[in-house]
């Protein structure tokens, strides 16, 4: 670890040296960054400290979060001695940090900590602190990591439904050959058809049913499992949208504006039932006399995310989820304790659901949720 | 500073570019070592820019590349005039040339209508610039072609034969970031991020495109913009809306900026109405105080 240029005879020696160095600190530096390395050298560019950095870094670095490590490791390697030792204080300082955030992932384990401390023992750099948080409960999250897992969360969710959407897109341009626009079109060219036109598969809408369960038992879940909701909005031309715990609440209107802080207060305002029981059956029921022609239209999936701690009869919730089946292509059950060791669907009402279900996964954490995309994916 | 770089930095600043050494020094790198330069960073901080000054720094062509989903080869590189090769097929129909000929003839270079890529490649007297503008919009399968085009600088046409840059291209890249490129990609580059400039920077360029704004006004209004980038905004203001803004207020012949005048020029910064509802209920007087 510490190594530095002076341990070297020859300049090219310490820049090689510094290449290995970069590279053992997980900088993507090959044969090939090392020769451009003593090119940039012998154009001259070493004889200004600031200028050779900022050619080396140009080098060895390929993204933003790159160039900050590169910084430090420059630092150390070809500054002084006394810098060196500096530099080596920050690290210090940052994994006093991490050790500081996996103390509060630990402490909101309660007590249940077995998780926690694997967690902690794979805990070593910044950039798995970021792998790690999205593998994370979200019931076991500290105010200052869920902050973080959000801005994570968003931007990973963009790019999930930025790639769906390219999908979507992708598929469209085959079909059959529309052969009244292949000859009108060849008229500019003499009669000579050299373009087939083809006759494109008009885009279907893509239609999303969420219900998403916000009763006390999923009061940890039920906050990230908004944002995902808001976050699929910008896919989904369609989408509608329920809360319910003992009535259920339409709220796919409130969906529109985009802010989720304002989503959250009308939501409030407008629902009594936030963080109260559950009566699944009784809700779906609503569902299906009120809402289920307008919302299912054969194309459509449909997402339960819940708990399935029932208070109702099970069998009620049996008929209701079969009813939901017959109309919708795809029926996805989400249920956040499944992410926990040793969960087995043993609640009347989760019991009585699997077998209408297609799809039954958890939805404990960010890495969970992402997995979904490939069933969004061919809607 | 080394004279080379310090060059580049004098240059740029007399075609009205202000440039800081670092960008200096991995241009100079890019013209030396000849290799493809990778910008990345927020939108609107001025990567493609870089491209037209160094074009007019080098006093060369810059040729511009716009990529969007569902780029193809035949609108990148190149394509086959059809209407004057099947008119040249009539018209030879009556001469005695063989078939062979005939063939060779319309597939020859008067019938290819070269686009950016293939342009970039058959320069005839000097390197242009070539500006591969928002490469991350594009498929990945144009990135992948791409790579070769720039390991080789090459072009090959089925049939026509292989076209290899006498002169090549200095290429820059730009992204920002809506999807991740390859690692090959990335690897092929010289890479460059391009971060928000910090106030003095900033003032400079400001000065430097209306040498005649109010000293009071332009320092008011770069401290603001600093605020409103930690703001979280969903759209953040880059460097050419400062430059909007401090053009929209000197039109408007204000010495400085209040709440008024605040109200009256922001749309040149505020580019969405949820910001606007966001920074009207933090306070416009907060902001510009500097809160």
């Amino acid at each position: 670890m510490n190594r530095n240029y002076q341990s070297y005879e020859s300049v090219t020696q310490s820049i090689l040296g510094f290449a290995a160095y970069a590279r053992s600190n997980e900088l993507n530096v090959g044969v090939r960054e090392a020769q451009e390395a003593l090119a940039i050298a012998s154009t001259g560019l070493i004889a200004d400290k600031e200028v050779f950095r900022y050619a080396l870094k140009s080098v060895f670095c390929s993204s933003e979060e790159n160039t900050r490590v590169f910084d430090q490791l420059f630092e150390s390697y070809w500054g002084q001695p006394k810098a060196f030792v500096k530099s080596r204080i920050t690290m210090k300082n940052q994994s006093i940090m991490q050790k500081q955030m996996q103390r509060s992932l630990v402490l909101m384990g309660k007590g249940d900590s077995k998780e926690a401390k694997e967690e902690e023992a794979k805990n070593v750099s910044g950039a798995n602190a970021a792998e790690q948080l999205r593998k994370t409960d979200f019931s076991k999250l500290s105010q200052i990591d869920s902050e973080y897992l959000e801005k994570l969360a968003v931007n990973l969710w963009k790019q999930m439904s930025r790639r769906l959407k390219k999908k979507l897109k992708r598929s469209t341009t085959k079909g059959r050959i529309d052969i009244r626009q292949t000859i009108r079109n060849s008229i500019s060219s003499g009669g000579a058809m050299l373009e087939l036109k083809l006759k494109h598969k008009k885009p279907t809408k893509n239609r999303l049913v969420i219900l998403l369960d916000v009763s006390g038992s999923m009061d940890k879940y039920s906050f990230f499992l908004l944002r995902f909701i808001l976050a699929l909005r910008s896919h989904f031309q369609k989408i509608e949208a329920f809360i319910f715990s003992t009535k259920l609440v339409r709220i796919t209107e409130f969906l529109k504006t985009r802010d989720l802080d304002q989503v959250l207060k009308i939501l409030g305002t407008n629902t009594d039932n936030w963080s109260s029981g559950t009566k699944i059956g009784d809700c779906l029921r609503t569902f299906n006399d009120d809402f289920c022609k307008r919302a299912l239209q054969g194309r459509s999936m449909t997402i339960i995310l819940s708990d399935g701690l029932d208070t109702g009869e099970p069998e009620l919730l049996a008929n209701e989820l079969s009813r939901i089946k017959r109309r919708t292509r795809k029926l996805i059950w989400l249920n956040p304790l499944k992410g926990m060791a040793g969960y087995q669907p043993l609640a009347r009402g989760m019991k009585a659901a699997l077998p209408e279900i297609d799809v039954f996964r958890s939805a404990h954490s960010l890495d969970s949720i992402l997995e979904l995309e490939n069933y969004l994916a061919d809607v | 500073m080394i004279k080379e770089v310090s060059a580049f930095v004098n240059s740029f600043d007399k075609l009205g570019y202000v440039v800081d050494e670092e960008l200096a020094t991995i241009l100079y790198l890019m013209t030396s070592l000849q290799k493809p330069l990778l910008l990345e960073g927020h939108p609107g901080v001025g990567k493609t820019e870089v491209a037209n000054i160094l074009a007019a720094h080098l006093g060369t062509e810059l040729i511009r590349l716009q990529c969007y989903e569902g780029l193809d080869i035949h609108s990148a590189v190149y394509e086959w005039n059809y209407q004057k090769q099947l008119l040249s097929i009539k018209i030879q129909e009556s001469n005695q040339k063989t078939d062979t000929e005939k063939e060779k003839h319309i597939f020859g270079e008067d019938f290819l209508m070269p686009r950016p890529l293939l342009k970039a490649i058959s320069g005839k007297t000097k390197s242009p610039v070539l500006l591969i503008d928002e490469i991350d919009r594009a498929d990945e399968e144009f990135e992948a072609f791409l790579l070769e085009l720039l390991s080789a600088y090459q072009i090959s046409i089925p049939e026509f034969g292989t076209i290899s840059a006498k002169y090549p291209p200095f290429v820059i890249l730009t992204s920002n970031r809506t999807r991740e490129l390859s690692d090959a990609l990335r690897r092929r580059c010289l890479y460059h991020w391009v971060n928000y400039p910090d106030f003095e920077k900033e003032l400079r360029i400001v000065h430097k495109h209306l040498p005649d704004i109010n000293q009071k006004l332009s320092a008011q209004l770069v401290r603001t913009i600093h605020i409103l980038r930690n703001k979280n905004l969903e759209k953040s203001p880059g460097i050419s809306e400062t430059l909007d803004w401090a053009m929209s207020l000197h039109a408007l012949g204000k010495k400085e900026l209040d709440e008024e005048s605040f109200a009256m020029t922001q749309g040149s910064v505020l580019k969405s109405y949820s910001d606007t509802e966001k920074i009207k209920s933090a306070g416009v007087a907060n902001i510009l105080e500097g809160g």
